[in-house]
């Protein structure tokens, strides 16, 4: 009894998006038809069962006629080639047929058993384009009752589609913007973010809220041969039936094929169980690609088996590379003992068109290799020329020109004693290689300097490089650092060396940040000897911005390498795989470029490391290997945050989790705790009215504020012991309580993590504090009450701002004034004060407390405060403009009052200002004209005549000014000079 | 100026709301010796008022000549030396500071700079008291470590100077402190107290005052007696002649608080709990202290609340009014506590009403 399963793509037309047209498949059309012989396949019924179930149990599915349907299955069926149908029925006899005449290709049948099954596959594959937008891959599904259900759910999508349409159409996926890059070009790839890696959140930015999978976790996810999806790409749109979307593009990645945010022509797929008519559906209709469902994606994978054994056979008219490329999906295949030989017979053959050896038996490979072995990889395929250098090569060409003409840019006009004038200006004599490790800086050095035939002198830091000794006639016997000096300093040193092969030397001055305790005074005397070089100086380092080459910065001219792209990379480490007949597909090499975060030596060494136990590499080995072994990389906090409450935010040991956390103990929490109301926590399952959720949030606040708790122990008792704990209750229990999908709660905000906010809280905070200290001062020092901070703010202000603001707005304009400066000098309010006091009343969505003042009103409450400035009895130093200084003194320096002798209020109090550190005291004093004058004359009669004294203490100028009797009388004194400088004092305010 | 400062009493025999405590302190400070005193009692209850009274009985006006000082002292503390800048208010007498106002670093100001003061007996000797007189606000708010270092001051240096201590809550004043004190209770004023208090003043400004609006404002002023003064006067301000229903206003914070509570009543979403978080920085950065907002907060969410619940909100207000006094972010333990009401809130909502 044989089963056919069925399962094939309906191309829709080009550019028409009708839902009713039926065409005929195009020659684009792939349809595939497989079959399978039950018998053979004994652990695949048990499986079947339950997604079966699942299908039939998902009554919400809506199948539109872009998936599979019976009507469409019949109609296409019509349409494939005859043959195919022959010989579905006839499989023994094609089975035979095909054996001989196709290319065919057949992989290393590492640990299976020698079984005996019959697989046919047929092919019909897109006639014009190389990428195939085909599978066909063996499916298992009854297609009796597939009919049936699709029947069903086709009635029903009639219905809804319309409504799901609207409903998701404000959804384009879009990788955000904030990738470093490493970006695949006809889409992003699945971490397009370029920060979250395979275990992010996956990039993609959600607008509002993508609803959970319906039958989450419902359904058995099903484990196929590793390379069964491989060289396929797939797009995911919409919410899947079971599936979150992160498993998903885990499962595809797993299981080979690559996952990408957009369609393009190259897209073979897209997965989606709902036409939801957004961008993506659209544009897939358009380009011809094919829908997938995630039961087709579970059959796909579930077909691949490695218990059922399959071989792959072609149709006639298709191309060597196509079989290569067949080949590549269908990892395992269990050949016949009797097509044994065949097979082997295949193998050569298929070598020998020159392809990637990616064929070749293990035991082949490892005789060939074996002379070679010796060098390791890094070595072994370092880059010869410039050429071969991974990425950048605008770089590449920029040392190039730099050191091509560094000779007669500096030395002949060196030489013809011009002086520098003729250098221009923007060159340097030095140029600083700077960026991560292991992306070739220093190969990129040598080799260009190589080219270019330069000898390279190469000095790091495993020489020392101090400073050189004085004595500098010890030469180049003396240490390191001397050599470098006679080096640079003497042309002709090397010149003698090797005249003809060597005529000029570089040198290479490699990790120049390394420069430790060790080597003191290395840089400053690298820049002495930059300074008088003769020769070419590269300088290697790391961290172009490290404090110890602040000063180095300046002699050079700066190239930035970046990380090369994870393409680029894979690429190059497919050539070396293939070089070493390994066998490893793109998406593990990428995948394994991403791991290592673009340094390119540690990619190759994994390589090799992985090459001694496997000679097959899959992606499952290589997430498996450097998940343990993940090269420490710089997170930033966002991305810290963005692993913990990421969807796999659950998933991650405890030890990776500490390490996030931890990787800014100071921030992550911060970041946390701003954030943590955002996700919609994944552990609460269903949750219809938020209680759970509520919960959740409840205890990770608490846990927050423990970890607050904790963090006081160890700032202020110092208990760093307790930094673990701090971790775990700051950041780790909320993200594991919360960890999910993040939503966004205010309309137009961006689906990604703020920064926290309490760092601009508290300093904005702080500032207020301390305006508010300012004015406690004030107020206290109008001697009229001894309140405190608290006190004024929580239970004055709202006083203070109606006296302040009240009559502003009620009074005539002149009696309002008026009355405000009486009060403010009553209280020594300056007007910054009055600005305060408005500011710290202020409340988000209540008025404005200077609503309804005029502007009028304003500018004269100032002009009417600044006249008084001339007979104010100053009481606190800060109100004390000096002219001397632009700005006002920091603090208060010191104020002295003393009560009138009945301790009555009243306006003119003796004052005693004394200034001890600083600057000569002025009153303010705007436009001094001839009425200012003679007011001053008055007060000063006036405050003798109560026996003011005031006293100053003149320190800078020592000039005529040393005691005045008055702050006042400086007025007459300070010149108009230094009017500009106090009016412009006036408006100051320490913000 | 304002009322407030206007009628403050000057003397002790001025005192009208607490007139037996100043009769006490009156006779204490007349006869020679002086224990060192620890005030307590709510604010607006009249302490700072007490306390310049005594100083005035004790060393006469002499103590109203204040001279401010902002000083910066380098202390040095084992490997560092630290900068703390002061602000001390100081008369030939005594000398006022709050030293909490260095936060967790307060123990060096007992430690370094009272005991400095303490130490040196005062210059001017012509009076009769043989020492000085430190004034320290806002005792109840130094750390544990500070209070330790005060007490051996407090025994060592106590020919040379007194302390008066002045906090809200003897509770969080150490026992072994307030043992070397003379504790003063300072009850919250009784309305009726403060009814008398603003009819005095009513009397003394002229102003036609409604019967029963001096009580109104006592009730809203929750027996303090200075905001009961602060309001009589925002009234004035706002609209004389008085009229009999006529509106009390609240304290701007006040009513902010007030509608944070109305926002949380009415909804409890993540949505609802960050924009609260919002409006509760926006009261933190106008400088209004997270405890009183925590307290304000609940005192306005159990006005609305079901009276089954009252209690479990309450114990955990307390909860986490504790934690935000051992912690230092004060808005992640309001948070916690607005999250924790939220969830008890919904979570009872639903089993009442499903």
């Amino acid at each position: 009894m044989s089963d056919i399963r069925r399962w094939f793509m309906k191309q829709h037309d080009k550019g028409s998006g009708n839902a009713l047209s039926k065409p005929p498949a195009k020659p684009e059309t792939a349809a595939a038809v497989s079959k399978t012989e039950k018998a053979s396949a004994p652990p695949q019924k048990p499986s079947e069962k339950p997604s079966h179930g699942a299908q039939e149990g998902s009554g919400r599915r809506k199948t539109s006629k872009y998936f599979s349907t019976p009507n469409s299955e019949d109609q296409s069926t019509k349409q494939k080639p005859k043959e195919e149908s022959t010989t579905e029925r006839t499989p023994a006899k094609r089975k035979a047929q095909k054996v001989i005449d196709e290319s065919h290709d057949v992989k290393p049948p590492s640990a299976k058993k020698p079984h005996k099954v019959e697989d046919d596959d047929d092919f019909v594959l897109p006639q014009e384009k190389k990428t195939a937008a085909s599978v066909c891959l063996p499916k298992k599904l009854k297609s009796e009752s597939t009919r049936v259900n699709n029947k069903a759910s086709v009635d029903m999508e009639e219905d809804n589609e319309e409504d799901i349409d609207n409903e998701e159409v404000g959804s384009p996926l879009k990788p955000s913007g904030r990738g470093r890059g490493g970006r695949e070009k006809g889409g992003a790839t699945a971490g397009g973010r370029g920060r979250g890696g395979g275990s992010g959140r996956g990039g993609f930015m959600s607008f509002g809220e993508r609803k959970d999978p319906p039958h989450k976790g419902q359904k058995e996810v099903p484990d196929g041969a590793p390379d069964c999806l491989a060289g396929l790409t797939f797009v995911i749109s919409g919410t899947l039936d079971s599936l979150e979307r992160e498993e998903a593009e885990d499962l595809i990645k797993r299981h080979g094929g690559r996952v990408t945010g957009s369609i393009s022509k190259k897209t073979n797929f897209l997965l989606a169980d709902e036409d939801i008519g957004g961008r993506k559906s659209t544009k897939a209709k358009e380009l011809g690609t094919s829908f997938l469902t995630e039961d087709g994606l579970f059959n796909m994978i579930r077909a691949s088996m490695p218990a059922k054994p399959t071989v792959q056979e072609e149709a006639k008219q298709i191309s060597i590379k196509k079989a290569e490329d067949v080949q590549s999906r269908i990892s395992l295949v269990k050949v016949n003992v009797n097509d044994n030989k065949v097979g082997e017979s295949f193998l050569s053959r298929k070598v020998a068109p020159g392809g990637p050896p990616a064929g070749a038996s293990p035991a082949k490979r490892k005789g060939s290799i074996s002379p070679t072995d010796s060098l390791t990889w890094t070595e072994k395929y370092k880059p010869k020329v410039p050429n071969d250098i991974i990425g950048n090569q605008s770089l590449v060409k920029q040392l190039h020109d730099w050191l091509k003409s560094w000779d007669e840019k500096f030395l002949h006009t060196g030489q013809t004693k011009k002086g520098k004038k003729q250098i221009d200006g923007g060159a340097k004599k030095a140029i600083l290689l700077s960026g991560s490790p292991g992306i070739g800086k220093t190969t990129s050095a040598k080799l260009v300097s190589q080219m270019l035939g330069f000898q390279a002198i190469e000095v790091n830091a495993s020489d020392s490089r101090g400073k050189a000794d004085s004595k500098i006639f010890k030469g180049i016997s003396g240490s390191t650092a001397n050599s470098i000096k006679e080096l640079i300093s003497n042309e002709a040193l090397n010149v003698g060396t090797d005249r003809l092969k060597h005529p000029k030397s570089v040198l290479i001055m490699d990790e120049v940040d390394g420069m430790s305790a060790g080597d003191r005074g290395g840089v400053a005397d690298l820049i002495a000897s930059i300074k008088i070089s003769k020769i070419p100086i590269i300088c290697i380092c790391n961290d172009r911005y490290s404090q110890k080459l602040k000063s180095l910065v300046n002699y050079c001219q700066l190239l930035s390498f970046r990380k090369p792209t994870k393409h680029q990379m894979a690429k190059r480490l497919l050539q070396i795989a293939n070089a070493e007949g390994v066998q490893v597909n793109e998406i593990a090499l990428e995948e394994l470029a991403e791991r290592v975060n673009g340094d390119m030596r540690l990619a190759i060494n994994e390589l090799q490391y992985m090459s001694l136990s496997l000679s097959v590499i899959k992606y499952d080995d290589i997430r498996g290997r450097l998940l343990s072994s993940s090269k420490d990389e710089d997170i930033s906090p966002f991305t810290a945050v963005d692993k913990l409450f990421g969807y796999n935010g659950g998933k991650l040991r405890m030890d990776e989790r500490i390490d996030l956390s931890m990787s800014d103990p100071d921030l992550v929490p911060l970041l946390i705790q701003e954030n943590y109301l955002n996700y919609r926590p994944a552990s609460a399952g269903k949750d219809d009215n938020g209680v759970k959720r509520m919960n959740m949030i409840a205890r990770a606040a608490e846990s927050i504020g423990d970890g607050d708790l904790f963090n006081v122990q160890i700032r202020r008792y110092r208990q760093w012991q307790l930094s673990q704990s701090g971790c775990l209750a700051s950041s780790i229990i909320p993200a594991a309580l919360l960890h999910g999908q993040r939503e966004v709660l205010e309309q137009g905000e961006r689906n990604f993590n703020r920064f926290g906010g309490w760092l601009g809280k508290n300093s904005t905070m702080g500032k207020n504090i301390r305006l508010l200290e300012d004015m406690h001062t004030h107020i206290l020092a109008s001697r009229e009450t001894s309140l405190d901070r608290q006190t004024l703010r929580v239970d004055y202000f709202s006083l203070l701002l109606k006296q302040l603001t009240y009559p502003l707005r009620m009074l005539p304009k002149d009696d309002a004034v008026q009355q405000v400066v009486e009060f403010m000098d009553t209280y020594s309010l300056s007007q910054e004060d009055f600005d305060t006091v408005v500011e710290l009343s202020k409340f988000q969505g209540h008025p404005s407390p200077l609503e309804g003042i005029p502007p009028m009103v304003k500018a004269a409450l100032t002009r009417a405060y600044k006249q008084g400035n001339s007979s104010r009895v100053v009481r606190a130093a800060d109100l004390i403009t000096l002219p001397g200084l632009k700005k006002a003194p920091k603090k208060r320096i010191a104020a002295m009052l003393e009560p009138v002798d009945n301790g009555a209020p009243e306006e003119n109090d003796n004052a005693l200002v004394e200034s001890e550190d600083e600057g000569f005291l002025d009153t303010e004093d705007q436009d001094a004209s001839t009425s200012g004058e003679s007011n001053v004359q008055l007060d000063i009669e006036s405050s003798k005549a109560k026996g003011i004294q005031v006293q100053l203490d003149l320190k800078n100028s020592e000039s005529s000014n040393t005691k005045k009797k008055t702050p006042a009388s400086k007025s007459k004194l300070s010149g108009v000079a230094e009017k500009s400088e106090r009016n412009s004092g006036g408006a100051k305010r320490k913000r | 100026m304002l009322w407030v400062d206007k009628y403050r009493p000057k003397t002790l025999d001025k005192i009208i709301v607490h007139e037996d405590i100043a009769s006490n302190l009156k006779k204490l400070v007349s006869e020679q010796d002086c224990p060192h005193l620890l005030f307590y009692g709510p604010t607006g209850s009249g302490k700072k008022t007490l306390i310049m009274a005594v100083l005035k009985q004790m060393f006469g006006v002499a103590v109203e000549k204040v001279k401010m000082e902002n000083k910066t002292w380098k202390i040095d503390a084992g490997t560092r030396t630290i900068e703390l800048e002061v602000t001390t208010l100081s008369s030939t007498f005594h000398v006022e500071m709050n030293p909490s106002d260095a936060g967790f670093q307060d123990r060096y100001i007992v430690q370094e700079i009272i005991k400095e003061m303490a130490k040196s007996r005062p210059i001017i000797t012509k009076g009769k008291k043989g020492f000085k007189v430190l004034v320290l606000n806002e005792v109840d708010k130094l750390s544990k470590e500070a209070q330790h270092s005060l007490r051996r001051t407090m025994e060592k240096y106590s020919a040379s100077c007194r302390l008066i201590l002045c906090c809200n809550s003897s509770s969080r004043v150490t026992e072994a402190v307030r043992s070397r004190c003379l504790n003063v209770r300072v009850n919250a004023p009784t309305e009726e107290q403060i009814i008398t208090a603003l009819e005095f003043i009513g009397k003394k400004e002229g102003l036609q005052l409604p019967s029963g609006f001096a009580a109104r404002i006592a009730a809203q002023s929750n027996r303090n007696l200075r905001r009961a003064i602060l309001t009589f006067e925002t009234c004035r301000v706002q609209q004389y002649p008085f009229t009999n229903n006529q509106v009390v206003p609240l304290m701007d914070w006040e009513q902010y608080v007030s509608e944070i509570a109305s926002d949380i009543m009415k909804e409890q979403s993540p949505k609802r709990l960050f924009q609260v978080r919002g409006k509760i920085y926006e009261l933190l950065i106008n400088c209004i202290p997270p405890e009183i907002v925590l307290k304000k907060l609940l005192s306005e969410l159990l006005k609305k609340l079901d009276s089954e619940l009252k209690h479990e909100v309450c114990h955990w207000a307390a909860y986490y009014e504790h934690r935000m006094r051992l912690g230092q972010k004060a808005i992640f333990h309001i948070e916690a506590f607005v999250a924790k009401f939220m969830s008890i809130y919904k979570g009872f909502l639903i089993a009442t009403f499903g």
